[in-house]
């Protein structure tokens, strides 16, 4: 039987730990892919994970349920991905890779993918990764929030802290300018789309 | 937000976008679309960026965290809570320290089912010191037998209060002096044993170091060499597809 969230949340209050691996186990998996898609370096990623549920762990008794779990997730996540970011001085900057491993290709790739269709796609993920860096930091936050998580424009204003209209403005603003950098590669990119 | 689309309103054309709109302000935008060249290709350019994004993966990585529960160990009891490092080192010594103390008094030499383990090189002091520490036993029990067998009255005399008789004090002494002396040899044998202790660790962790760079060696020779030969033939079999790509390109 599968618990709900806010069944695993109260389960882990009372001192049931193993309730919480569950909890880990159902969102390592979003998170870790958040923090990499604002940081863009894995390792960092990596570590945010870890923190964002030693952090939500420790502060379980607190969460009250006003919002998803998910949600109070997400929001821990960004936090640190914030924190991170301001402590390390840098901008988030994709790992592009200046060659291709074929060995890590091969390891890569899937049953029924070939390493052709392995190769387009990487090069597809650096141009949308490069394309992402031209965003300010809360054009990207809501696209990705938006994009890859679906949360809800009201759900995205609250972690964001600022009104709904603002949250549509910024995924507006931030298309259109992926929109631009992403046309100007032109005919490859659709070829690459294709492909994937 | 009303429920009808004004040309050019980017929130309404977002929400359109994400199907997050009511029912009413969809059919707007639906209707307004169809007569709309601008609007409809704005629609139809983020749309196809939105395809293009869902290219972007994240690379797998091994996650599989699992949490402590250092909040939860908290709230247990004293008595089942976990030792400090500290005590458990401490525990530790004082039952190696025991066990060296049984060993040496030879309390379990071949009246137990646990043999006692002889050491690998023990030199010549070894059996010197255990002749040294039986004989002291044959002494003890001589003196026990000796005092248990001394008149009744010598004991029953030493009331509270009274001063000690000369008797007694020449057994207490004798019993101090024959506990300094047993005292003297158990450090004797423990320092004895810490040192051919010592010894056998060293020479065992130089046996092990010596065969471990044997077979790391071994393993080395063979791995190194099938992973060069499979590296050359992927980075060939790569060159072969790039190169189809760009031709077909």
């Amino acid at each position: 039987m599968t618990r709900s969230d806010e069944e695993l949340v109260a389960r882990s209050v009372s001192g049931d730990a193993d309730s919480f691996n569950q909890l880990i186990v159902r969102w390592e998996r979003p998170i870790y892919a958040l923090a990499y898609r604002v940081l863009g370096h894995e390792e960092d990623a990596r570590d945010v994970c870890q923190d964002t549920f030693l952090r939500a762990y420790r502060a379980l008794p607190g969460f009250k349920g006003q919002a998803k779990f998910s949600s109070w997730l997400y929001r821990i996540a960004l936090n640190l991905c914030r924190d991170w970011i301001r402590r390390q001085r840098r901008a988030p900057i994709s790992q592009i890779p200046e060659d291709l491993d074929p060995a890590e290709l091969v390891t890569e790739a899937g049953p029924a993918e070939s390493i052709e269709d392995l190769v387009a796609r990487r090069e597809l993920t650096a141009i949308v990764e490069q394309a992402m860096q031209s965003l300010s930091e809360e054009q990207r936050t809501a696209i990705i929030l938006k994009e890859y998580h679906g949360l809800t424009f009201q759900e995205i204003a609250d972690m964001q802290g600022c009104p709904l209209s603002t949250v549509k403005t910024r995924l507006y603003q931030g298309l259109s300018m992926l929109r631009r950098q992403l046309e100007r590669r032109g005919q490859g990119v659709a070829e690459l789309v294709k492909r994937t | 937000m009303s429920q009808s689309y004004t040309c050019g309103e980017t929130g309404a054309l977002v929400a359109y976008l994400y199907d997050e709109c009511e029912p009413e302000l969809r059919e707007s935008i639906d209707a307004h679309l169809s007569q709309c060249g601008s609007c409809a290709s704005e629609i139809e350019g983020l749309g196809r960026t939105r395809r293009q994004l869902g290219a972007w993966t994240p690379p797998v990585a091994e996650l599989g965290f699992q949490m402590p529960p250092p909040a939860f160990d908290a709230r247990l009891p004293w008595w089942r809570a976990p030792l400090p490092a500290w005590a458990q080192a401490a525990a530790a010594t004082a039952i190696f320290g025991t066990g060296l103390l049984i060993g040496a008094s030879g309390g379990w030499a071949g009246d137990g089912p646990v043999a006692p383990v002889s050491p690998v090189s023990t030199g010549a002091s070894t059996p010197a010191s255990r002749n040294d520490v039986s004989l002291m036993e044959k002494r003890l029990r001589a003196e026990m037998t000796r005092l248990t067998a001394a008149p009744v009255s010598a004991h029953t005399s030493a009331v509270p209060g009274e001063a000690p008789s000369s008797n007694d004090e020449a057994i207490i002494r004798r019993v101090q002096e024959l506990i300094a002396e047993s005292e003297k040899g158990l450090r004797t044998e423990i320092t004895l044993r810490s040192v051919d202790l010592a010894r056998d660790f060293e020479t065992q962790r130089r046996v092990d170091l010596a065969s471990v760079r044997e077979t790391f060696g071994q393993f080395q020779g063979v791995t190194g060499k099938e992973m060069r030969e499979q590296r050359e033939a992927i980075n060939q079999m790569t060159n072969y597809v790039m190169q189809v790509s760009q031709q077909v390109r």
